[in-house]
């Protein structure tokens, strides 16, 4: 299997072509030549489709797609290629899992199969801009507190000093080094300081406040895991590959993540499911990437709570889980904001969706498209975890149906979804407890799903 | 040929985002002596406009939006010369500079409103990604710009659309440019907060604030 260095060989002096080529000429077309070959279809009467054989012939599609378009490198505008056996070749040589944290926290992150009886990985929290180290700290000991929490996201900073943090700037390794301080500090204050962090870095957007934010002395360790991601459509550049090489050779664990966008290259749900699952494969084999972070854009909308997102989640998330032994992520963005009745239904559908169709993890549902600073509390990471759970070992049949009964809820609302409120708004900044507004609401939904059928508790 | 069934034929090019057919269909018109700049607007705009509803409504997404532009400009290159040739040059709505700030090279949420512009009818430059701003500034004198399009898909390049208006106010240059921003991150507070003109959500409602934004300016 050729490894990193290949690849970066191909990246220069693979075949030159023009993006907009790239795009026209050869993934566009091969989206829906594949599209028909295999016949794919999105079918919006059924949110989570449980059909064995759809998933296997998107699987193959997926493979036939990276054989035909490789990725493309911004960076010298050449096609880094990739062929079948090497596809296939990954795929097989794929490890049982990979091992994250530290003491008692120390954990195996295993994929899972549709149906799967074991709960989901539960990644809590959100990479969400937090305004201060205080807000940071206090939103991550609240993830810290959730037992269920395999592993946790640190929320982003984007201000030093009261100075906004610009990308690239000695103000982004500022940001960077702070926020893990601050994460891995809320940690040890909440007596779980071996839980992993899995979002590395997440105020990190360059390579080089990747590398400085690396350094041990800020507390990062190996156990931990850095996300890095593709920049559009199959495409990478020089600080997504100069990343990857530095972490690759510092022997940390890549996180490969790629949020493909519904309406965008790929077309409709299809397409995008298409594109989705193609990018389990370039994690595996030009990120050699440990785990998978993924979900579906809308690109109107900017949530993935949509019925054709949903759908996506679901057919990638059976025919990824039925054909590898990748462990990965299934990451939701809620139309609407912490503190809303609309959050808690579609956190509840997308943790249906991810959790009976395989996925090995789910992480909590970024709220109202993760624009707000400071817009996200732990009560959401909670319930996140409760509706994975729930969702564990639940018929697709059922699930699905539960599914149609959320998105009849909330379906409309979409467009003009609520924002919600800010952790200042609905916590007390003493005690670090939600306000009793927010847990009245939070019971009373809870009470209402439970009573459409979703076992909470169990 | 009937000059209408000539007219049909432009349009259904472009919704079929099918270049090789708009060539002919254009080659057809000036043989037809059908005026290259009636061909343009009441044929392929047409078609533009038929594709950008479909948009619009969620019938199609992006490659259809592709697609439509290539056949678009295909036709183009036949009409073009002729229009020149004649003087001739067409209506202008408004002409857009827009690309991802500085920092930041994310471009597929910049990329489909440039393409719905584009369908809508508007001259558009798109400068690409990773933009600084005194480029952008430049560019918008050189292209005679109304509208600065500043796209940002990370928090940590949102102060580089800060910037540009900054820049723009330094520079004695603020009013005479409408700058609107979007991107993942940014949101509508974020738009006030910094003295944008306005904030599009989405590919469309940037087209449609931009549009309104141009009424009221007269």
């Amino acid at each position: 299997m050729p490894d990193f260095l290949d690849f970066m060989e191909r990246a220069v002096t693979g075949p030159i072509v023009s993006e907009h080529d790239f795009y026209m000429k050869t993934l566009i077309p091969s989206i829906r030549r594949l599209l028909d070959d295999f016949d794919i279809k999105y079918d919006p009467t059924s949110p989570l489709p449980w059909d064995d054989n759809l998933a296997d012939r998107l699987f193959e599609a997926a493979i036939e797609l990276l054989a035909a378009t490789g990725v493309y490198c911004d960076g010298t505008n050449r096609i880094i290629s990739m062929d079948r056996e090497e596809i296939k070749e990954a795929l097989e040589g794929l490890p049982e899992g990979r091992t994250f944290g530290e003491g008692s926290e120390r954990r195996l992150f295993v994929s899972r199969k549709p149906g799967d009886s074991r709960p989901p990985w539960c990644h809590v929290g959100t990479g969400i801009v937090a305004s201060s180290e205080d807000i940071a700290t206090a939103e991550v000991e609240g993830y810290g507190r959730i037992p269920e929490a395999n592993s946790i996201s640190i929320p982003a900073l984007n201000r030093v000093r009261g100075m906004p943090v610009i990308g690239g700037s000695p103000l982004e390794i500022h940001a960077t080094i702070n926020s893990v301080q601050a994460g891995r500090r809320a940690l040890w204050r909440c007596g779980r300081p071996g839980l992993p962090i899995l979002n590395l870095i997440s105020s990190a957007t360059t390579a080089v406040a990747t590398i400085a934010g690396t350094h041990p002395t800020f507390g990062l360790r190996p156990s931990d895991g850095w996300l890095i991601d593709v920049i559009a459509e199959m495409k990478v550049n020089f600080e997504t590959l100069n990343r990857l090489a530095f972490v690759l050779i510092t022997g940390g664990n890549v996180g490969s993540a790629a949020l493909p966008i519904l309406g965008g290259y790929g077309g409709g749900p299809a397409g995008t499911a298409l594109l989705m699952a193609a990018y389990y494969l370039v994690g595996i084999l030009l990120f050699r990437a440990v785990y998978h972070l993924t979900g579906p854009i809308h690109f109107n909308h900017g949530c993935s709570t949509t019925r054709g997102c949903l759908w996506v989640f679901s057919v990638v998330g059976r025919a990824t889980s039925r054909n590898t032994r990748f462990p990965a992520i299934g990451l939701g963005y809620s139309a609407a904001g912490p503190c809303t009745r609309m959050y808690f239904y579609e956190t509840a559908a997308v943790n249906l969706c991810c959790v009976t169709s395989g996925y090995g993890g789910v992480q909590t549902v970024h709220p109202a498209r993760a624009v707000i600073e400071d817009g996200v509390t732990p009560l959401e990471a909670l319930f996140n975890v409760e509706t994975a759970y729930a969702a564990t070992g639940m018929e697709p049949e059922r699930a699905n149906e539960l599914v149609d009964r959320l998105l009849e809820k909330y379906e409309k609302d979409i467009e003009n979804a609520p924002p919600g409120k800010r952790y200042q708004e609905c916590y007390d900044m003493g005690t670090k407890a939600p306000l009793e507004e927010y847990v009245r609401l939070y019971g009373e939904t809870k009470e209402e799903l439970a009573k459409m059928g979703i076992p909470f508790g169990r | 040929m009937e000059k209408q069934e000539i007219m049909e034929n432009l349009a259904r090019g472009v919704v079929d985002g099918d270049p090789e057919a708009c060539r002919q269909n254009a080659r057809e018109a000036l043989r037809e002596g059908i005026d290259p700049l009636d061909a343009v607007e009441q044929g392929l705009s047409g078609g533009m406009g038929v594709v950008g509803d479909r948009f619009e409504r969620g019938e199609v997404y992006l490659p259809e939006l592709l697609m439509a532009a290539d056949a678009f400009n295909a036709a183009m290159e036949i009409l073009r010369p002729e229009m020149e040739a004649q003087n001739k040059e067409l209506a202008k709505i408004g002409t857009v500079l827009l690309g991802t700030v500085k920092g930041d090279v994310h471009n597929i949420g910049k990329n489909i409103v440039a393409t719905v512009l584009e369908t809508r009818g508007f001259s558009v430059v798109d400068m690409g990604v990773d933009i600084p701003s005194l480029g952008f500034i430049e560019e918008a004198k050189k292209v005679k710009a109304d509208v600065i399009a500043l796209s940002s898909l990370m928090t940590t390049s949102m102060p580089a659309q800060r910037e540009v208006i900054e820049t723009l106010k330094e520079m004695n240059l603020r009013d005479r440019y409408l700058v609107i921003v979007g991107g993942g991150p940014v949101s509508k507070e974020w738009a006030d907060q910094i003295g944008a003109d306005g904030y599009g959500k989405s590919a469309v409602e940037a087209v449609q604030i931009i549009k309104g934004l141009l009424a009221t300016r007269g």
